[in-house]
């Protein structure tokens, strides 16, 4: 219902402004009141789009941002002691940057033109899309080219293909071409498959989706058609709590003012309803008779923009994004909706938006590379040694090999009667190093990459399904939403949190309010619920929250008199309509009464209308222009007649209400140093001095402030503003400016009515939680919005900051200033430092990360932020959060993890190394931008503790095991080539080799990776300490490299020569002896494996001890292929003994440096690791106790072994 | 009209990304996916690195102790012969003697028995600097010819042995069947002749399933340059023994090949004359040639390696056994 009043006359809906701005701060709406709801979400949104965009310039942007906010007027400027609504903050920076693109006018060649329910006329020279939609990425048809396309963008693939390419080569030819493409061709096979799987699923979602039907207007009547048929121009209706078909122009709704409640959960997790309107020209128009043409833009990505003019029924008409609503929504609260179809199918914003989060690569595999890179110049070094040596022997046999039988160059036979297979010398020599870089080639471990795969996969599963990290309240569980970098969560140095909603559960409690100079903290113990529920229409509304009460201030509103009261009063009245709060009823079990639900962009908002109705002044409905208020008992109705939105300037809202008394009143609410500056200074000094104290108060103890204040209006003030108003939101240009200028003059001289505290709950667990992480060595930054005090109490409560700690406070108005504090702070900070022990917390806002970051100042702070315990950023923006990561980032080798819940936390999540979403109460932006998903903070300590380190030991320990294992193999078939007049012959057959790291040696290596555990949760959990293993890089760095790779060497001696020494002169021949060695290598390098495995469970046990079994039958199988020239080779040897004491003495030999090795180092100097093994199997009532009290004595130093004495004595006490 | 929650997913097509649907199911709870399935944990104690060490020392020194004293007990006669089988007159142009077909290659050796030679006593010539393993070389056969009759002119992977000039497929072809080694020997004791038995020699699983019993020499050693022996072209393959042996490539550039045995006692100091037929050409590339004769036991031919290499790491082992009490005892980590 729409309420023009006579008091005033709201601007003449139906004359929308000529031009097509969409400006994110001006959106043109009909009726008397720009609707609050969709501007600020809409400029949240705008905001949270910009993320992508850019990190790198974000100071830049911050900077022109925030200047204005340097000369403001009044010398406070910009105090860091405001208070801000967090998530109005959001809307903060990028306001100007956002309106940029849209001025711009829609030229016809960038258009696309839709004729109103004329779907052949719209498709009439340019084809649109149907509305199937295909998420799958193949056809049976494109299948093969496709997949493979994608699976070649990897380097190393394309390196094994030109090596299997070689192979072709007759010259060449090591294996037969077949088998030398056959392990790339495995790996292919396997992704295809995987691929085609979740190919298939894809095509199935698809399938159901686009057979649901909606009410298409066919033949002037409303039918139902499939989703998949509905083309651009297409009219359709859509009911209550439907989803939304396609992108389509809102023509009517059953709302008379033309209002449609949408919920976009599905597009982009705000769960919170969104007005849509239609059209006044198109609204009464029946559907059937709806002609016209709309032109708008091409199909974008940009969720929160639209931009088009339309022709209807002769009327022109421009449209922007409050009157498009995209595919994916559902409609709520309305009971119908008719629009037009404009992006259909894979055109919709949803669709367009549907990519997946970026892709990142883990240290270990950056770290790989760099050993891939030296095993490559092993590689070439190899090849050329063989090559230089096969020179040298063509060169002495120079005079030779044309009649030697083994090698006859010359060909009697042949027609020219010259040579054969001879290219001259120069020409074997380049052969032979190109045979070289094939036969050898598996020193690169093609297999590493799909085990790697395989490993993540399942390390994915284990953390999925950790019953630890699963929230019951939520029914959440832990996502893994990028598979590639599980292993970076065990080598996190720095943890960047967001704190509302992160460390907090953003639930905001109404806590205290200090009414007109008096508090207000007691509370009562819920006595007063009946009195917060109202009768309406016979029914009983209750509001769906219940907020404690102080039953001194029901005493005042009820039954006082005087100032006080009135003031007390028009306290909460300016708590029920200062907002943008949408009332929502909700049956319950009992048919008399319902629940009502404040749905709205801000939780602040939220608590202060819930406590509103607590006290008795109950928001109830709200319609377009007005709303309606129970105010103790009676319903009344004020008229929202304008509406001040938020923004960072200002930091307040505001609105104009016409009060059913047809008085006109301004209720402001607001941050309290934006606040304090506008309010009327000649009016009782002693009742702002007490609300300042009580303000210091409410934020000492964590409590978020708001200041509420208000004016009445006279009739002239009012129409004044009007006629301003009415003018500034149809200019053309400046809109913004003259809104925020007509606000500011209009804010001001307020009477101050009172505060606000809001809690904002810990979630359970935070302070735990961040003791652990610091004790595992990480830094826990906490990076938020709010102000500082908060901030630092927050800080408090949860065990960041402790008394004893030094704090260095920088918060500066201007660069000099900031330099200057950031100098002193460094100066301190080593005067600490010298004085150790004393630990010291950097708190800096985000005014003063302006002049710091992206300047000269960075190194400074670098400087002090990483000698400080803590670093607490408070009243930051979300690009100086991404910044603030960078400063870490860029200056350190040290991995950085950034948490967060709201889109506010995008930008950070997606620049930290590890990016981790809470899906909690802010939508779900901040989880479709993360790597992992969890439910709460807490889960950050198995995450990292646990899972991390697992994950980092085993998947270390894998590319390392690889490397190895495939060095041992080209190492003996080196050996075997110098005993080849170095002509790359085979020394282990064909298929063997083609086995080898695929099917072999593949399968234990992947199960211990994925099950090995070094040591088990509870120890890890009680002793974060040992997450420093990950940390310092213990179980990948160059040192294990050439470790594994001189251990390799020796056992490829051992397993060339000892068999080469029993079998010289003898007639063993070329396959028997191959098959030896094959055996050899595999035993050799399974039970080395099999030394370090610390956990054998009977999965490890299978597969160790299975592949062993596997090889040999695999042997004995290929040597029953008579075809083969090794037939029945394995049975001459396996029937002598000289073979088992060979194979014996490889195994022994071979593992002896390794054994030694092991039990030397974990005796002379245990790793954390080691000795926490030890506690935990020497403890464990059930291990074997052939060492007890293992830690009586200790003689290490190591601060963790006192730990765990420490943990052990108490236990045995 | 399916819910919206279904809805949710199939937006956006893949699994992670609905906010409800997928997370609702409770992780359930068993001991493999917590990760907590019943495992041993096995620890280097010093008990158990020690038990290790004197286990491998255990075992190690008495196999060692067998494998050398079997080795000992193998008696094995070497005549290398190469050099001294070609005349005083043609000593540095042994190319030209051995590639003139009419000069005479009969030369005879004496061997002395050292010790009692025990039936059977295997014959083997052993080649020196041949490369069986080259790879030029071991690709010379096919395998199907030599099994199918049928299959006989697959010959292609053998050039330059493949065909003849007037494109026959040649039997058995290739490189390795074209150097057929073709020195014979001939024993005598006091003139008594010593029968040497050449069946057998070959593997009983070539004999019938690499070789065909069905398929005979053809065209064989007919080309310009004859590379070794020459074929019966009335016996078939699988009873061309000698080929068969020779055709099982060697591993190692030094190798013997069986050539037959003497199925009779050889007394020690005994003399044994030999005469031998000197027709393969090893000088082409300076190649060395040996009759070996020899026993075997269990271990198999004369070899002290392993022994040696068994008896050594058992060594090693006890010493480590000893290093690893010294560090126990005189540093103590507990």
């Amino acid at each position: 219902m729409r309420s023009p009043e006579p008091l005033l006359s709201p601007p003449k809906p139906g004359l929308p402004p000529e031009e097509p701005s969409t400006s994110t701060s001006s959106t043109k709406l009909p009726g008397p009141v720009p609707s609050p709801i969709l501007k600020s979400s809409s400029s949240r949104r705008t905001h949270s789009r910009s993320y992508s965009q850019e990190t790198v310039t974000f100071a830049e942007i911050l900077r022109q941002s925030s200047r204005p906010i340097d000369f403001e007027p009044n010398g406070n400027g910009f105090a860091p002691n405001s208070t801000q609504l967090p998530n109005f903050l959001r809307s903060s920076t990028r306001r100007n940057s956002g309106r940029i693109g849209s001025q711009r006018d829609l030229s016809d060649d960038e258009a696309r033109f839709i004729y109103i329910n004329e779907p052949a006329r719209t498709h009439g020279s340019v084809k649109f899309v149907n509305n199937a939609i295909s998420t799958s990425k193949y056809t049976v048809i494109t299948f093969l080219p496709r997949n493979l396309f994608e699976q070649f963008h990897r380097v190393a693939y394309i390196y094994f293909l030109i090596l299997g390419a070689l192979n072709f080569v007759p010259q060449l030819g090591v294996f037969t071409p077949a088998l030398g493409i056959l392990p790339l061709a495995f790996v292919l096979f396997v992704t295809a498959v995987k691929d085609a799987y979740e190919d298939f699923r894809r095509h199935r979602s698809d399938n159901t989706e686009n057979s649901r039907t909606s009410t298409v207007l066919t033949d002037g009547e409303f039918q139902p058609k499939m989703w998949k048929d509905i083309q651009v121009g297409d009219i359709i209706r859509v009911t209550n709590n439907e989803t939304l078909p396609c992108d389509m122009v809102l023509l009517a709704t059953s709302d008379p003012t033309g209002v449609a409640y949408v919920q976009t959960i599905n597009l982009d997790g705000e769960s919170n309803l969104k007005t849509r309107y239609a059209k006044q020209e198109t609204l009464s128009t029946p559907p059937e008779r709806m002609m016209g043409l709309v032109k708008c833009e091409q199909p974008n990505r940009n969720i929160y923009g639209f931009l088009a003019n339309a022709e209807i029924n002769g009327k022109k008409v421009s449209l922007g994004p409050s009157n498009i609503i995209l595919r994916g929504c559902e409609l709520k609260n309305t009971n119908w909706i008719i629009g037009v179809a404009v992006y259909t199918g894979s055109d919709t914003k949803v669709m367009l938006n549907n990519s997946g989060a970026p892709s990142k690569r883990s240290r270990l595999e950056s770290h790989m590379n760099r050993e891939t890179i030296s095993l490559s110049v092993l590689l070439g070094l190899i090849c050329t040694i063989v090559m230089v040596l096969a020179g040298i022997w063509l060169f002495v046999h120079e005079e030779d090999v044309g009649i030697t039988p083994f090698y006859r160059k010359y060909d009697f036979e042949g027609k020219n009667k010259d040579t054969y297979n001879w290219y001259g010398k120069g020409g074997m020599i380049v052969f032979t190093f190109m045979s070289a870089v094939i036969l050898f080639q598996v020193m690169i471990p093609i297999s590493l990459y799909i085990s790697m795969e395989l490993v993540r996969l399942g390390q994915a599963f284990f953390m999925i399904q950790d019953k630890q990290m699963y929230h019951k309240a939520t029914k959440s569980k832990f996502q893994c939403r990028a598979l590639n970098i599980n292993e970076d969560l065990g080598q996190i140095r720095y943890v960047f949190s967001d704190k509302t909603g992160t460390l907090t559960e953003n639930k905001m409690e109404f806590q205290c309010a200090s009414v007109y100079g008096s508090d207000f903290s007691g509370s009562s113990d819920g006595t007063n619920e009946n009195i917060t529920s109202v009768k309406a229409d016979g029914v009983v509304l209750r509001p769906k929250t219940i907020v404690k009460t102080d039953p001194k201030l029901h005493e005042l509103l009820r039954n006082g008199t005087g100032r006080d009261a009135d003031r007390a009063r028009d306290f909460f009245l300016a708590l029920a309509t200062c907002n943008t709060i949408v009332p929502i009823e909700m049956e319950t079990a009992d048919p008399n009464v319902r629940l009502l639900e404040y749905q709205g962009e801000s939780p602040d908002e939220q608590a202060l209308v819930y406590a509103a109705a607590a006290y008795g002044v109950m928001l109830i409905e709200r319609t377009s222009g007005h709303i309606i208020v129970d105010v103790f008992g009676q319903q009344q109705s004020y008229n929202v007649l304008g509406l001040h939105e938020f923004d960072s300037d200002r930091k307040r809202m505001s609105v104009i209400i016409g009060c059913p008394d047809k008085s006109v009143k301004l209720f402001v609410k607001g941050a309290d140093s934006s606040m304090f500056t506008v309010l009327d200074k000649t009016l009782n000094l002693d009742v702002t001095h007490l609300t300042e104290t009580h303000l210091q108060n409410y934020s000492n103890v964590g409590l978020r402030t708001l200041v509420i204040g208000m004016r009445d209006l006279t009739s002239e003030e009012f129409e004044e503003w009007q006629s301003a108003y009415e003018r500034a939101s149809t200019a053309l240009l400046g809109r913004g400016t003259q809104l925020r200028a007509i606000a500011s003059k209009m804010e001001s001289d307020l009477v101050l009515l009172g505060a606000t505290g809001i809690e904002d709950k810990l979630q359970q667990g935070v302070p735990e939680a961040i003791e652990k992480l610091r004790q595992a060595g990480i830094k826990v930054w906490v990076l938020t919005g709010d102000k500082q005090e908060t901030a630092i109490s927050i800080g408090f409560s949860c065990r960041l900051l402790t008394g004893e700690m030094n704090q260095i406070v920088i918060n500066a108005n201007s660069r000099d200033s900031c330099r200057k504090s950031l100098a002193d702070a460094v100066a301190l900070s080593e005067k600490m430092m010298r004085n150790s022990g004393e630990q010291q917390a950097l708190i800096i806002d985000g005014n003063s990360l302006v002049y710091v970051l992206e300047t000269e100042l960075e190194e400074q702070l670098f400087k002090v932020a990483t000698r400080c315990d803590v670093v607490l950023c408070c009243r930051v923006a979300p690009l100086q959060k991404a910044g603030i990561v960078a400063l870490i980032k860029n200056r350190t080798d040290d991995m950085t993890l950034a948490i967060g819940d709201g889109a506010n936390d995008v930008s950070m999540i997606q620049m930290a190394d590890v990016g981790i979403g809470i899906s909690g109460q802010e939508g779900r932006q901040a989880v479709m931008a993360s790597d992992f998903a969890m439910a709460q903070f807490r889960f950050l300590v198995p995450l990292l503790l646990v899972h991390g380190h697992w994950n980092y030991q085993r998947m270390a320990y894998m590319i390392l095991y690889n490397f190895y294992r495939n060095a041992v193999y080209v190492f003996v078939l080196f050996w075997f080539v110098l005993y080849t007049a170095f002509t790359l012959t085979n020394a282990i057959n064909e298929w063997s080799a083609v086995l080898y790291s695929v099917v072999y040696t593949a399968v234990p290596t992947i199960v211990v990776a994925i099950l090995d555990k070094d040591l088990s949760r509870s120890t890890l959990m009680n002793h974060p300490q040992l997450y420093g293993s990950g940390q310092r890089e213990e179980k990948y760095n160059i040192k294990l490299f050439i470790g594994f790779m001189l251990d390799s060497l020796w056992q490829s001696l051992v397993i060339f020569f000892l068999p080469y020494l029993a079998y010289r002169h003898t007639d063993v021949d070329w396959s028997g002896l191959g098959d030896l060695w094959i055996l050899g290598i595999v035993i050799l390098v399974n039970l080395n494996l099999a030394i370090d495995v610390v956990r054998w469970n009977w999965v490890t046990h299978a597969a160790i001890w299975g592949s062993i079994a596997a090889t040999w039958i695999c042997v004995i199988v290929i040597d029953s292929i008579w075809m083969l020239p090794g037939f029945w080779a394995i049975y001459h040897m396996m029937a002598t003994w000289r073979f088992w004491f060979c194979l014996l003495a490889v195994i022994i030999v071979g593992l002896i440096p390794h054994f030694v090795g092991k039990a030397f180092l974990e005796h002379t100097m245990p790793s954390d690791i080691q000795i926490a093994r030890e506690v935990e199997k020497f403890n464990n009532p059930t291990g074997t106790t052939s060492m007890p009290r293992v830690l009586g004595e200790s003689v290490t130093t190591d601060i963790e072994v006192q730990m765990i004495q420490q943990q052990l004595q108490q236990s045995q006490s | 009209m399916s819910s919206s929650l279904a809805s949710s997913s199939n937006l956006d097509g893949s699994d992670d990304t609905s906010p409800q649907q997928k997370q609702s199911k409770k992780p359930k709870y068993s001991r493999f996916t917590q990760q907590e399935l019943p495992a041993c944990k096995p620890l280097l104690t010093p008990g158990i690195v020690i038990g290790i060490f004197a286990l491998v020392a255990v075992l190690f020194i008495p196999i060692g102790l067998a494998s050398l004293s079997a080795s000992e007990a193998v008696v094995e006669v070497i005549d290398r012969y190469d050099a001294d089988c070609v005349p005083n007159d043609m000593h540095g142009k042994e190319l030209d003697f051995i590639q003139n077909s009419s000069t005479n290659k009969t030369c005879t050796r004496r061997l002395t028995i050292p010790k009692t030679m025990k039936s059977p006593v295997h014959i083997y010539y052993e080649l020196d600097n041949f490369y069986q393993n080259h790879r030029r070389y071991v690709k010379s056969r096919s395998d199907k010819q030599l099994l199918q009759p049928s299959k006989e002119a697959e010959t292609k992977v053998c050039a330059p042995e493949g065909n003849t000039p007037d494109g026959k497929p040649i039997v058995p072809c290739g490189l390795i069947a074209w150097s057929l080694f073709n020195d014979t020997y001939q024993f005598s004791i006091n003139s008594d002749s010593i029968q040497v038995n050449k069946k057998n020699i070959a593997w009983a699983s070539d004999r019938s399933h690499k070789f065909s019993k069905d398929v005979y020499p053809k065209n064989f050693q007919k080309g310009a340059l004859i590379g070794g022996g020459k074929l019966n072209e009335s016996i078939p393959l699988s009873e061309q023994e000698d080929l068969i042996v020779w055709m099982r490539t060697a591993a190692l550039p030094t190798f013997r090949k069986l050539y037959g045995r003497i199925e009779k006692d050889l007394n020690a100091n005994e003399e044994i004359t030999v005469v031998i037929e000197n027709n393969y050409n090893t000088y082409s590339f300076g190649g060395q040639k040996k009759l070996v004769l020899s026993t075997a036991t269990w271990i198999g031919g004369k070899n002290n390696f392993l022994g040696v290499a068994y008896l050594t790491v058992g060594g090693l082992c006890l010493s480590l056994v000893l290093a690893f009490i010294v560090l126990y005892l005189f540093k103590p980590r507990y």
